[in-house]
This record gives structure tokens, C-alpha cells and sequence, in this order.
């Protein structure tokens, strides 16, 4: 039924076509990565040619501070993962089920968090953690980025879906509020979690002016604050940059194609529930 | 009614319990800053601290600063310009990886690919070709002999090209999100209507124009909307591939903010000008909120 019209034949070649134009930079990168420092080049299908050398990675990797960034970035991200769901989740727990006075007040509260844009407020931050000599200190890192409350409305928003009907009849067979949360909420919110996790871990991943602000010393850079003061150092030669960039690339790459499906269906969810 | 009363507090007891670790948390990183910076911006504040009280006058000083509006203009710049070109892009994708076809997958990830990079990784790729004499870019200009041999042309720094650059990048870098939101809201759309178009006799681009594209008008809004906000907060490329230059003609207002406070030690004018930027954002994003919303009654 399906034959390959004119039109379908156009929009194929449209979308192989934008797809070379997509990776090209990263092609590019990755052919500049296996050639030898130095090598000549006189015109731009050089960079393709052999020979090719796999030695510049063990040299960015042995001599350069990138797999401690890279190390970093990674740890960082974990904890604020963790954290700002085990933090946001309890918060949104007791807002959406749990019978306490003030709880219209503290929610109101919390949704004006919505509002600061932290790259607004950025500068007071930096004065904040800096009296609290949390400067250059991973906590200082980690800290405000499980500050914001998107995280915490978004699960009050699901929290509120569970039916009372199943937290009542565990309280009736005698579970306490931490097991109900536990056992109940939690396995029921999979999903939302998943997706809040994602963002939490790509958002820390890719913070940059807040660590650029916050970690002064080498071995508290995060990748994205750790590249340029090393591609800085190289001025001629694009081969040593261009492999560091591979390396702190690498790994997010193949998260991100293990996790592909998940990433994909959390950003739809984010359009669909705001 | 005793025994209620009692388990009543207690209940009250444990949501509090709840709730005190991330309130914490979301008072003193969140909210108090905001407080924090009124204050500061009421004051002559340099990197050790508190120097004087000087009233108004850094709000006074912001409005008359030239290079305040400068920024703020090299800002909206930024978002009058990517805003439609993400949308048309984002959808030229979604539409393109939302076929029926073998190929369907590798292009989502292709082409979302770019955005799970970091933003350093990212410009100094770009910085790298777009530079004279060892980039890429010219280099396949000479290949194909659109630049003479000997020939230049300096895209980081000269004229306008250094914006064509930064907004190449974001897009690059950024539109993979949007494609995405686009594709999940032609999923939502129903076969049939298409099937129903098809036995009316309706050409695919007629049916584009006449049934896809109106029913992604709320998806568009929300788009449009997030990367205006997203668009307002720009400082990582630009910083990275131009530091602002030529001069200052790609400055940022929030790379003018991060100068003022920690390049001049001003950090009470740096404040100050932040609100500015924070009143901006307020109101785009009650837009979107209020966008959003109506898309969920709908």
C-alpha cells in the first residue's frame, strides 16, 4: 500500500539530511579527537583522513584534571537527584494528604517559589552562601539546587490523585504515615518521579552560572566550569580541546541513549502536565 | 472528642515533620535571597560586604546606565530572533521524525542528541568551527569554493555574524526539547481525522496546513513562551564563544549583572539591576502559567 512516492522520497532525504546536519559538529569533534597533534591540515576533508590515533584520549584522561570533573559533575548531580526528590516528596506528601493547620498558607508559599527565576536572584544567593562560608564547599553546590519548589508542586499536583480510599484503609490496618508514604504513595508515583529525577539530574549536570559563581577551586569544578579554563590554556591546536570535550561528552551520551525512552516520554509528560 | 483533638496534633505534628526538611531548604536558598537582595541593592555592597547605605541610587544609577540598556536590548535581541526560528525548527523536526518510517528513531535521537551536552562542550564545538583559517565551516566554504582561497570570513567577530553563530548554537543546542513537546502533541492527534482528510480527497500539505498545524496553535504558544523565558536567561554560550564582543555588542544582560558584581565588586548594583531582570521574568512566566493553565481547561 505504501509505495515510495516523489514526496515521501523528498521528506527522507529532508530528514537524513538534517540529521548529518546535526551530528556533523559532533563528527567533526569526534575525527579531530583521533588525529595527531600537529598534523597539517589544508582543507576541511582532512580532518577525515587517516591516520588516525586513539593516544590523545589516554592523555586527556591521565593528564588533565577532566576525569575529576567529570567525577564531579556526576556526584553532584546524584546528590541533588536524591535529595531534592527525598526532600520535595515528603513536602508534597503532607501538603496533598496530611491534615495540619496552615496548609493553604504553606502552599501558597511554596507555589511563589515558582515565580523566582534563580537566575534573578543570583548575586543575594552568592551573599547568602558566602556568609554561611559555604563558598567553594560541595554543600554549597548542592544545596540550592533542591531549594526550588517546581519539583515539590508537581508531585503535590500527582500526590493529590492518589485515592483516599487506599490510604484510609491502611490506616485502618494499622500502617503509620511514614509506611503509607512509603509503601502506597511512592510505588504509585513512579512515573512522576522518573521524570522529576531526569530533570533534577540533567538540570544539575548543566548548571553553569551558579557553579561558575560557586566552585573556585579545580578540584571543585563541575565539567562545564573545568572545560574552558583547560580549553583556555590551548590557543593553536584544536586536537587536546576537542578530545576533552569528547571525554566529558562521552558519558552523558550513552546515559542518554540508554535512557532515551524515558528522557523522551518525561519531557512529553512536562508539555502535557506542565 | 479529647482523643480526637490529641490525633488531630499529632497528625499535625508529623506533617510538619514532613515538611520542615524542604522548607528549610526552600527558605534559605529560594526565598530568602530574594529578600536578602532587596536589601543588598539599598546599599554601596562590594565582595567583603556591606560598605554603605545609599538608598535608591543603584536603581537611579541602572536606569541611566547606557550599557544596563545596551544588555537588556542585546537580550531581547536574543529572543526576538531564536524564538520563531526554534519554533520553525522544532517543528520541522517533529514533523520530519514523527513519519512512519524505519528511520524514525535514530532521528529523535539525532536530533535530540545535542541538548544532553553541556554548555561548554557545546560553544567551544562552535567556537571551534566557526574560527578563521582552522574551522570547519570555512574550511567547507573553500572545499566547495563558495569563499575564495586566501578568503576569510570572521564569524566571531565581525559585524552581525557573531549573533548568527550564538543563535545557530542555541538552536543546535536547545531545540531538541521543544521538538519533543511537538511530537508528543501530534500523537495526541487522532488518525482518523487524516483518514477522514484522505477520503475527502485532501492533498497531505492541504492537511498540514488545515488540521496539524491548527491543532498545535496551544503547543506553539507554550513553546514560544518557554524559550522567551529560556531566551532572557541567556549568559553560558554567549560568554563562552564572544565574552560579549566584539566589544560589548553580544553582551547579555545577565553577563552585565555578573560583571557588575563580582568584575567591578559592585554587588549592591548588580542587585539592583537583577530585579529589573526578575520583574521581566515574572511577567512572561505568569503568562506561560496562565498559557498553561487554560491548555489544561481546555
Amino acid at each position: 500500500m505504501k509505495k515510495m512516492t516523489a514526496g515521501r522520497l523528498i521528506l527522507n532525504l529532508a530528514s537524513i539530511l538534517m540529521l548529518v546536519i546535526f551530528l556533523a559538529p559532533l563528527i567533526w569533534s569526534l575525527a579531530v579527537s583521533i588525529k595527531t597533534e600537529g598534523t597539517p591540515i589544508s582543507n576541511a576533508w582532512d580532518w577525515f583522513k587517516p591516520p588516525y590515533t586513539l593516544e590523545n584520549y589516554p592523555a586527556v584522561i591521565g593528564g588533565t584534571n577532566v576525569p575529576m570533573w567529570t567525577w564531579n559533575s556526576f556526584w553532584v548531580a546524584a546528590v541533588v537527584t536524591v535529595v531534592s526528590l527525598v526532600l520535595s516528596s515528603l513536602a508534597a506528601y503532607a501538603i496533598a494528604k496530611l491534615p495540619f493547620k496552615g496548609k493553604q498558607m504553606m502552599y501558597v508559599y511554596f507555589l511563589l517559589g515558582l515565580m523566582v527565576p534563580t537566575e534573578a536572584t543570583i548575586v543575594p544567593l552568592f551573599i547568602t552562601v558566602n556568609g554561611m562560608e559555604m563558598i567553594d564547599t560541595f554543600a554549597g553546590l548542592i544545596f540550592p539546587s533542591v531549594a526550588g519548589s517546581m519539583n515539590m508542586i508537581i508531585m503535590v499536583n500527582f500526590f493529590k490523585g492518589v485515592p483516599d480510599e487506599l490510604i484510609e484503609a491502611a490506616t485502618i490496618d494499622g500502617a503509620g504515615t511514614m509506611r503509607i508514604f512509603s509503601t502506597i504513595i511512592l510505588p504509585l508515583s513512579r512515573t512522576v518521579m522518573v521524570t522529576v529525577a531526569i530533570f533534577a539530574f540533567i538540570g544539575s549536570w548543566n548548571n553553569y552560572l551558579w557553579p561558575l559563581l560557586c566552585a573556585m577551586s579545580e578540584r571543585m569544578f563541575t565539567l562545564p566550569i573545568g572545560i574552558p579554563t583547560l580549553v583556555g590554556t590551548y590557543t593553536v591546536d584544536y586536537v587536546i580541546p576537542l578530545t576533552a570535550n569528547m571525554v566529558a561528552s562521552i558519558p552523558a551520551i550513552i546515559l542518554f541513549i540508554i535512557f532515551e525512552k524515558q528522557i523522551t516520554q518525561s519531557v512529553a509528560l512536562s508539555g502535557v502536565k506542565g | 472528642m479529647n482523643g480526637r483533638a490529641t490525633g488531630k496534633s499529632k497528625g499535625g505534628l508529623i506533617a510538619w515533620l514532613f515538611l520542615l526538611p524542604f522548607t528549610a531548604f526552600y527558605t534559605v536558598y529560594t526565598i530568602w535571597p530574594v529578600i536578602q537582595g532587596v536589601y543588598v541593592s539599598l546599599h554601596k555592597w562590594g565582595l567583603m560586604g556591606k560598605q554603605r547605605f545609599v538608598g535608591l541610587d543603584n536603581y537611579a544609577k541602572f536606569l541611566g546606565d547606557k550599557h544596563f540598556w545596551s544588555s537588556l536590548g542585546n537580550t531581547t535581541k536574543f529572543a526576538v530572533i531564536s524564538a520563531p526560528l526554534l519554533i520553525l525548527l522544532a517543528l520541522t523536526l517533529a514533523l520530519l521524525a514523527n513519519r512512519p518510517t524505519k528511520l524514525k528513531k535514530a532521528l529523535r535521537v539525532g536530533y535530540y542528541l545535542p541538548s544532553v551536552l553541556s554548555v561548554s562542550v557545546v560553544s567551544f564545538v562552535f567556537k571551534y568551527l566557526f574560527s578563521p583559517y582552522m574551522g570547519f565551516v570555512n574550511g567547507v566554504l573553500h572545499a566547495f569554493g563558495i569563499l575564495a582561497p586566501g578568503q576569510e570570513i570572521l564569524w566571531l567577530t565581525e559585524g552581525n555574524k557573531p549573533w548568527a553563530v550564538i543563535v545557530l548554537v542555541t538552536l543546535w543546542w536547545t531545540v531538541g526539547f521543544s521538538m519533543m513537546l511537538y511530537i508528543s502533541a501530534l500523537q495526541e492527534v487522532s488518525p482518523q481525522i487524516y483518514e477522514a482528510a484522505d477520503i475527502d480527497g485532501a492533498s497531505k500539505a492541504r492537511q498540514l496546513f488545515t488540521i496539524t498545524l491548527p491543532l498545535l496553535k496551544r503547543t506553539t504558544y507554550l513553546v514560544v513562551m518557554l524559550q522567551v523565558i529560556a531566551a532572557f536567561k541567556v549568559f553560558g554560550q554567549i560568554q563562552l564563544i564572544t565574552d560579549g564582543g566584539p566589544g560589548t555588542s553580544t553582551r547579555p544582560l545577565i553577563q552585565y549583572i555578573y560583571q557588575a558584581a563580582f568584575r567591578n565588586n559592585d554587588l549592591g548594583y548588580a542587585s539592583a539591576m537583577s530585579y529589573a531582570l526578575f520583574l521581566i521574568l515574572i511577567v512572561l512566566t505568569l503568562i506561560q502559567l496562565f498559557i498553561q493553565n487554560r491548555r489544561g481547561e481546555a
